[in-house]
């Protein structure tokens, strides 16, 4: 079980997206931006060309490094570039979440979490 | 099974065996008691996981019908908000505030989310045209969050349940196959131990008593001769005292040989 | 008379605009679209107009990329159509192509403020608003610098001048100045359509004139509507209004003061036309009589209103002649004609057929 106050602070949500899904998200109103002088964003655009080194980076950033953030919403395609990283993820906080995009609709398949329920009851 | 985990090292005792005693009983409860506990946990488990399994679906349409109305916003706006969104982006509206909740003696944690009414980044966006999509795209995609946020309690709250039903099992398991077999062992150990001294104990009693009764033979044979001795002795002088004793008068008879005359009240 | 030298000069330009207005998708195709199960089909139905264009899209192309390359049309046939200009109609072109520039330059200007690489957001600006020295404006890294380019550089230099300094850059939202560059640019527009000898007292000055009202009309009342409930002050507000059109100055005035949707009809109300969006989509109490000119029952918003109303009258700047309106009104239409195709490929690749009809069809 986490640590009983690690959660308290942890009040914002992080989203990796695509452009439409961050657009989206942002417009909710979850965009936050740390004070400078190190002004954090808590969301990353993906698109085609960026590296998958650059997607794992903010992942671990926002899992492992910023302690604000209590749930982290991933597009599905972008966390199959970086399965080995969200499959190999266990903890508790932040919630890793993976949602759809506009262009790749939902498929239960792949979710590390969903995956998880369906070992569990061997189907 | 049980030949492999073995006893405790004790010593044989009474007070131990007491002591094995009364932590077979504590295991024994403790047993039933984690027992029922992993089921609880695992009834809860089940709901969660059938709620995500429910809301993940709802999550794919609820997103849908999200993304829909951001097509909305680029057919009023006309062009490309993407950018713009992303730089105006200060502080949080939409937050989010975990709380706890007690599912047998297991703290879930469960987010609730609020929104900041104070922060308004967007407000402007769209001022020229289709700032009427673009607050509505804000208002369902908020509820598509808030769904989000759901889902991402009862996913916070699957990973810690299995995290304690796992933890909870492997107790309820060493218990079981551990603990109890292993002082049942210690308990047989210190019983049969115990018979073992009583056993030993018994015979030497036995032969103790042999012993004496031995001794104590020999010494009733040794008075046994002593007395014939001395009644050979006596035999000799007796006939002289026999004159003596016819003198001694007849005692009276106490022990009621003459029946008593009835007595009546 | 204005008719008698007209063709010596743009002529060829105007034969190539009803061409091009030929080739607009009409409701035979967009009921043919509508059918469609997959973006292939809808990329199918679409060879006929645009077709090299979008050759070169992958197998079910996202809704974005397949309006990329309709607009790459349109940008290309405005090209050349700007290349055969001379004179005032050249001039006339120009201008068009403004109201991009300001949205490229409103993303520069949040790219800068924010600090990042503005090299990657040319690639982000609408090929309508490209010209020549836009790159360098990216060389630019504070603000003050990039406001000193853009009076240099830009042809909309006197637009900013006029109204904002470096500092407003800095601290207006940019939307603020967005609009505030746009009131300007239709004010200069209209200036030009109106008082420039060659368009003078010709059609174009009353068709234009016309459209250009509408458009001011349609910006004050959008900003009027969507500045409620912001930290838009009504002086601020009161600024972006362009001060013409047909609400202007009364109608201004009163929107300046409204603080709510009543007061805002109440202010449009001595325009039959506006009047009538209200009371179409039930933003007055009492209103209704006028309701069936916006074919409103179909749940349409006060944007499709507008959206409508400008495509009715482009199509209408048709059915004048001598000129260079047309490509304006061409180029409203092409772009509403994205618009439509965007609308229903994306309910397509959505799975959201119920509302695919929601798109504005003139022809």
């Amino acid at each position: 079980m986490a640590s009983a106050v690690a959660y308290k602070e942890r009040q914002f949500l992080a989203v990796i997206g695509d452009e439409d899904s961050v657009t989206g998200l942002l417009l909710a109103g979850i965009g936050h931006v740390t004070d400078p002088p190190d002004a954090q964003r808590n969301f990353l655009v993906v698109d085609a060309k960026t590296e998958n080194s650059t997607i794992e980076k903010a992942f671990q950033n926002f899992t492992r490094e910023r302690n604000d953030i209590a749930v982290l919403l991933i597009n599905q395609h972008i966390a199959e570039r970086i399965r080995h990283a969200v499959d190999s993820y266990s903890e508790a906080f932040p919630a890793v979440l993976e949602i759809p995009s506009k262009d790749h609709p939902y498929d239960p398949e792949k979710d590390s979490v969903l995956k998880r329920v369906r070992r569990l009851f061997g189907e | 099974m049980s030949g492999a985990v073995g006893r405790e090292a004790v010593f044989p005792t009474r007070q131990s065996l007491g002591l094995m005693k009364s932590k077979l009983k504590g295991a024994e409860i403790g047993h039933s008691l984690l027992k029922r506990k992993s089921e609880a946990l695992t009834k809860r488990f089940r709901e969660i996981t059938r709620r995500i399994d429910e809301a993940k679906q709802k999550m794919g349409r609820v997103m849908q019908i999200a993304a829909f109305s951001l097509a909305e916003v680029s057919y009023a706006v006309g062009g490309e908000i993407g950018y713009q969104v992303q730089e105006s982006a200060k502080q949080a509206r939409f937050r989010v505030r975990a709380k706890q909740e007690n599912v047998s003696g297991v703290f879930l944690p469960h987010f609730e989310s609020y929104t900041e009414d104070s922060i308004n980044d967007f407000g402007l966006t769209g001022l020229g045209k289709g700032g009427q999509q673009v607050q509505r795209c804000r208002e369902t995609y908020a509820r598509a969050v808030e769904t989000l946020v759901e889902l991402a309690s009862l996913q916070t709250a699957f990973v810690i349940l299995d995290e304690v039903i796992k933890v909870v099992n492997r107790r309820v398991n060493a218990i079981e196959h551990v603990i109890i077999p292993r002082t049942e062992n210690t308990i047989k150990y210190i019983n049969s131990e115990l018979d073992e001294l009583d056993r030993e104990e018994f015979y030497r009693l036995k032969k103790v008593s042999n012993k004496k009764q031995e001794d104590t033979a020999a010494a009733d044979r040794e008075i046994q001769a002593a007395r014939e001795r001395e009644a050979e002795k006596q035999l000799t002088s007796g006939k002289e005292k026999e004159a003596k004793e016819k003198e001694t008068p007849d005692v009276p008879d106490v022990l009621g040989e003459q029946e008593d005359t009835d007595v009546i009240f | 008379m204005e008719g008698l030298f007209f063709n010596v000069n743009n002529g060829y330009i105007e034969g190539i605009v009803r061409g091009y207005r030929n080739s607009l998708l009409n409701g035979q195709h967009y009921s043919n679209l509508t059918q469609c199960e997959t973006i292939d089909d809808v990329k199918l139905q679409l060879a006929p107009a645009y077709g090299d264009f979008l050759g070169a899209l992958p197998p079910n192309p996202s809704t974005s990329a397949l309006a990329g390359k309709m607009t790459d049309k349109l940008v290309a046939e405005f090209r050349y159509l700007l290349a055969q200009a001379t004179g005032s109609t050249a001039r006339f072109l120009q201008f068009l192509t403004y109201g991009y520039m300001i949205d490229n330059i409103a993303l520069l200007i949040t790219g800068t403020l924010h600090e990042r690489d503005t090299r990657e957001l040319l690639q982000r600006c609408h090929p309508l608003g490209w010209f020549e020295t836009l790159p360098v404006l990216c060389v630019a890294t504070n603000i003050e610098e990039l406001y000193n380019s853009v009076l240099v550089e830009t042809p909309l230099a006197g637009y900013f001048k006029s109204s904002l300094n470096h500092q407003d850059l800095d601290e207006l939202n940019i939307e603020i100045v967005r609009n505030t560059l746009y009131k300007n640019y239709l004010e200069d527009f209209y200036r030009f359509v109106t008082t420039d000898p060659d368009f003078k007292g010709t059609p174009t000055q009353e068709v234009m004139a016309e459209i250009l009202e509408f458009e001011a009309d349609r910006r004050a009342i959008n900003i009027t509507l969507n500045s409620f409930g912001t930290e838009l002050s009504k002086q601020e507000r009161r600024k972006l209004y362009p001060e013409f059109g047909k609400l202007y100055p009364e109608g201004s005035l009163m929107l300046s003061r409204a603080d709510d949707i009543e007061a805002v009809a109440l202010a449009v109300s001595v325009s039959s036309d506006y009047k009538a969006f209200f009371d179409a989509v039930g933003l007055t109490q009492g209103g209704g009589g006028l309701g069936g000119m916006g074919g409103s029952s179909d749940g349409k918003s006060l944007e499709d209103l507008f959206y409508q109303k400008e495509m009715d009258m482009s199509k209408i700047v048709f059915t004048r002649q001598f000129t260079p309106a047309v490509v304006y009104a061409w180029m409203r239409l092409k772009e509403q004609e994205i618009r439509n195709v965007t609308w229903i490929s994306e309910c397509i690749a959505q799975n959201q057929k119920e509302r695919i009809g929601n798109f504005i069809s003139v022809f």
